[in-house]
């Protein structure tokens, strides 16, 4: 299933967040969004989710849902949204169970993707007694549950610390590269971006438009951190969002 | 100080001196047995001074009396026939209060109609006496259980409804978007996220209403009780025997702290999952 | 408990009218507070002090005013108040029993021939046969509080009827008259003026007179601290002096009739600024002319009857039965009977 944007803007009150985007997200591909803050990245992705509507323009789905899809449009939050009374089992089961599935599948569902993730050992472990990188886990893990056509991550790994969110990125790479989703994935991190996403769209600052759509080509597999190809589009993107950053710093102090 | 090695041996200088500790205090620290300690220095205390003479029988009874006191309700049997009619009265009363109150709470906090009808009403019956509501109850709820279960479930409701509407409110907004970015049901969401994300909240409300009702076990039994512990106290007090009137009010103290610890093992048991 | 001070307005009047004093009083100035409900059976407390009698003792007396007979032996035992007028009740007899109070002298007492307290019934149960105190039986008997007088006439009532009755705690005479309207107790007993303006209305039912099974009864007694008693000799009985005048002069004015029809208007109007304060004098004055009872001459005191209530106390378990006539009443003082 594609996404197609079409011409959205959207204000809150007399601000300005969204003019004009028009956008394409293929199937299989991860589409990474970066802009400065309070562009409208958040904003954007909601509407994308179907949690907020645009004041113009649409969000258009355009191919089939696969079957076996039980929640087409599936966020990963950035600050996990675990329950704190569920165990990591119990946290997956959670969006299983208004889905009438026979309890053997329900079952076989939370035991592979907590095997895809790596948390078969903690399943009856509450949140409490997570790490960071390891709540992460378990919130993708409860969007895998679903088989989502869609991914929205909202700066997933933004608040973790650096290596938890360097082996983060490997298990989003492996897990991508395994079976192929279709994401789109908010960041501030320029890394993450070159090293997770097909195509880069750079926002300007407020109201945010698309600057600037940067594609790479290299496979997601064989991307390394260190490679002058990546640096090179790294360097490249930084260029273009340290103007728009710049202006809006500057926009901000004459308020 | 750029001239000192970075590690090894302390300096060799003579000026040096630990840096002072400044961090103390300002941390409760657990020390045991010292609340019981200071309840039983205050009874040997009373007990010495009402053997003396020093405190008159009029102004405390002594502590032993008290106690032979505790005793003849025991072997009379009196102790069940007063505790059992109030520990009814004060669990149907409260678990009508408090039942109606999460029901009512949870609605304020769900449905901006219950809260702009309900808020204000709640806010006008919160602080009126719930004693001066006597008479009328006992006219509308008859003078026998009915006006007593009334008057407790009034009292546990209010402080019921009001924390459980603000639990309500305080439920991370975050996890109820996940439920339904997740595509779950208006219910689930309420039974699985809202509700027990409430819970502490309700649970800390209810600490409030059962000892507002243990306060008003006293007041409920002010009209026609022949028994209760409530009743026990208002006829001591008429009758000026001090020793009943402090067994009473010792009794009473006894439900606080039972209830009190009822309500802690439920926090315990249902809350584990808290930081 | 209420306490307030009616000597600014009244205190006036109560000077004015002590001006003209014959002789000189053994106790100038000395402060006196007297502890009163607002009935009628008070009056001669409000009348020796409008009067000016304790003004001519010597004494700059306050009233502090209660709600019920029990919580006036608290004060007393407390200080707060240095005498007072109150029915005989299981509070004052422990009070008595620790050393704090002494029943003085007499007041109030119910006397075959003038109309005493009632016994009432609600509607509801005179409608289903309880017209005469006889069919007692089983029914539910407001009380104030467990050991007050309405307990003791209520169980000398059952006793001489042979009936068995379930006694209602309201605390409140007020809620007592409440739950009777509304016949959520079936009978109760009460003083005539209380009792007669409740049965003008539909509601309450005279069925019966106390005096019938308590016929001598020592209704309300004066009593003071040990203290007062057996260390204030001089004091105590000036103030039984000053509330003997008063009382002669309510006797005279309303049960003997022997005053012109004059001065016993006066006599309502008086009690009136106390009794019933707040509805109209016409109201009010049906219901203190028709609620007079004797008030003992010379405070003299039936020790028969307080013996009596004594020992329903004792036997009841309400209070402990090492207590003695001795411990509660100091007979020196007044005439006993
Ligand atoms: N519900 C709302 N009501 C009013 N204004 C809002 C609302 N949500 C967001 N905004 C405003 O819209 C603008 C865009 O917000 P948004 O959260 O989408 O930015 P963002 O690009 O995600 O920023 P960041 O990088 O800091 O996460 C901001 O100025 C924000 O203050
Ligand atoms: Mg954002």
């Amino acid at each position: 299933m594609d996404l197609h944007l079409d011409r959205i803007s959207h204000r809150y009150g007399r601000v300005e967040v969204l003019s004009d985007i028009s956008l394409t997200i293929p199937q299989g591909r991860i589409v990474c969004i970066v802009g400065p803050s309070g562009c409208g990245k958040s904003t954007l992705l909601r509407m994308i989710g179907g949690l907020e509507r645009p004041d113009q323009g649409a969000v258009l789905q355009q191919g089939e849902v696969p079957g076996d899809c039980l929640n087409p449009l599936t966020f990963v939050f950035q600050d996990f949204a675990l329950l704190p009374w569920r165990t990591v089992a119990g946290n997956v089961a959670l969006v299983l169970e208004d889905h009438a599935l026979p309890r053997a599948q329900r079952e076989r569902i939370v035991a592979d993707v907590l095997a895809r993730t790596k948390l078969t050992d903690f399943r009856d472990a509450l949140p409490k007694q997570l790490s960071g990188g390891m709540k992460q886990r378990v919130a993708i893990a409860r969007a895998l549950a679903v088989n989502p056509a869609v991914m929205l991550m909202d700066e997933p790994l933004s608040a973790l610390d650096a290596q938890t969110r360097e082996l983060l990125m490997d298990d989003l790479v492996a897990l991508w590269t395994r079976a192929p989703f279709t994401a789109v994935y908010v960041t501030h991190n320029l890394a993450e971006a070159v090293r997770l996403g097909h195509r880069i769209v750079v926002l300007s600052r407020r109201p945010g438009r698309i600057r600037e759509v940067v594609s790479i080509d290299t496979p997601l597999a064989e991307r390394r951190a260190g490679d002058p190809a990546l640096e090179a589009h790294q360097a490249r993107l930084w260029q273009l969002m340290r103007d728009e950053a710049e202006a809006a710093d500057m926009e901000l102090s004459h308020v | 100080m750029s001239d000192l090695p970075l590690s090894g041996q302390p300096p060799q200088r003579d000026d040096a001196r630990p840096v002072p500790f400044r961090g103390g205090g300002f941390k409760p620290v657990r020390v045991r047995y010292l609340g019981a300690a200071v309840i039983v220095a205050l009874i040997l205390l009373v007990e010495w001074g009402t053997r003396t003479g020093v405190i008159s029988n009029l102004t405390l009874p002594r502590p032993s009396d008290v106690l032979g006191t505790f005793h003849d309700l025991w072997v009379t049997g009196m102790l069940w026939e007063h505790l059992i009619p109030s520990v009814t009265r004060l669990a149907v009363g409260s678990a009508l209060g408090v039942s109606t109150g999460i029901a009512v709470g949870v609605m304020i906090g769900l449905f901006s109609l219950a809260r702009a009808g309900l808020v204000p009403l709640v806010a006008a019956i919160f602080p009126i006496p719930k004693i001066a509501l006597l008479p009328l109850f006992v006219i509308w709820f008859g003078i026998d259980e009915g006006s007593k279960y009334a008057l407790i479930a009034l009292g546990t409701f209010t402080p019921t409804v009001v924390s459980t509407y603000g639990a309500v409110d305080n439920v991370d907004r975050t996890l109820i978007r996940m439920g339904q970015s997740f595509g779950l049901g208006w219910w689930s969401i309420v039974r699985k996220i809202v509700l027990p994300g409430a819970l502490p909240g309700i649970l800390s409300g209810l600490r409030i209403g059962l000892s507002i009702g243990i306060i008003l076990l006293v007041a409920a039994e002010m009209l026609g009780a022949r028994h209760g512990i409530g009743a026990y106290i208002l006829e001591a007090g008429s009758l000026y025997d001090l020793e009943r009137l402090f067994a009473g009010v010792v009794i009473l103290s006894a439900l606080g702290v039972l209830t009190s610890g009822v309500i802690g093992w439920a926090e315990r048991r249902l809350l584990s999952w808290r930081i | 408990m209420s306490t307030f001070s009616r000597r600014g307005a009244i205190g006036l009047l109560g000077g004015a009218a002590a001006l003209p004093m014959l002789g000189r009083p053994a106790l100038a100035n000395t402060k006196l507070n007297i502890g009163a409900l607002n009935f009628t059976s008070h009056a001669a407390s409000f009348i020796a002090f409008e009067r000016g009698y304790f003004a001519e003792e010597g004494f700059d007396v306050e009233f502090k005013f209660f709600q019920a007979a029990q919580p006036m032996a608290v004060a007393i035992a407390s200080g707060d108040a240095d005498y007072a007028v109150t029915a005989i009740s299981g509070g004052l007899i422990s009070l008595a029993e620790k050393g704090a109070v002494k029943v003085i002298g007499g007041s109030l007492s119910e006397e075959k021939g003038v109309d005493g307290q009632k016994i009432l019934a609600s509607d509801a149960a005179y409608q289903a046969g309880l017209t005469s105190a006889a069919m007692l039986d089983g029914k539910k008997f407001g009380i104030t509080q467990a050991g007050s007088s309405f307990h003791y006439m209520g169980a000398k009532i059952a006793a001489a009827e042979g009936a068995t009755m379930e006694f209602v705690p309201l605390q409140k005479v007020g809620s007592v008259i409440g739950a009777l309207k509304t016949g959520q107790i079936d009978a109760w007993t009460i003083v005539p003026h209380i009792a007669k303006p409740l049965a003008a209305g539909p509601e309450v039912h005279i069925i019966g007179d106390v005096a019938d099974y308590l016929p001598d009864y020592q209704v309300t007694t004066i009593f003071t601290s040990a203290s007062n008693a057996s260390g204030e000799r001089a004091k105590t009985e000036a103030v039984l002096r000053a509330l003997s005048k008063g009382a002669d002069d309510f006797n005279a004015a309303l049960i003997d009739k022997t005053t012109s029809e004059a001065e016993m208007e006066e006599m309502v109007k008086l009690i009136h600024k106390y009794v019933n304060a707040d509805q109209p004098y016409d109201k009010a004055r049906g219901s203190i002319v028709n609620g007079a009872m004797r008030l003992n001459a010379g405070a003299a005191l039936n020790t028969t009857s307080v013996k009596d209530q004594l020992d329903w106390f004792i036997a009841e378990g309400l209070v402990k039965d090492s207590i003695t006539m001795e411990m509660l009443v100091d007979p020196s003082f007044v005439q006993t009977m």
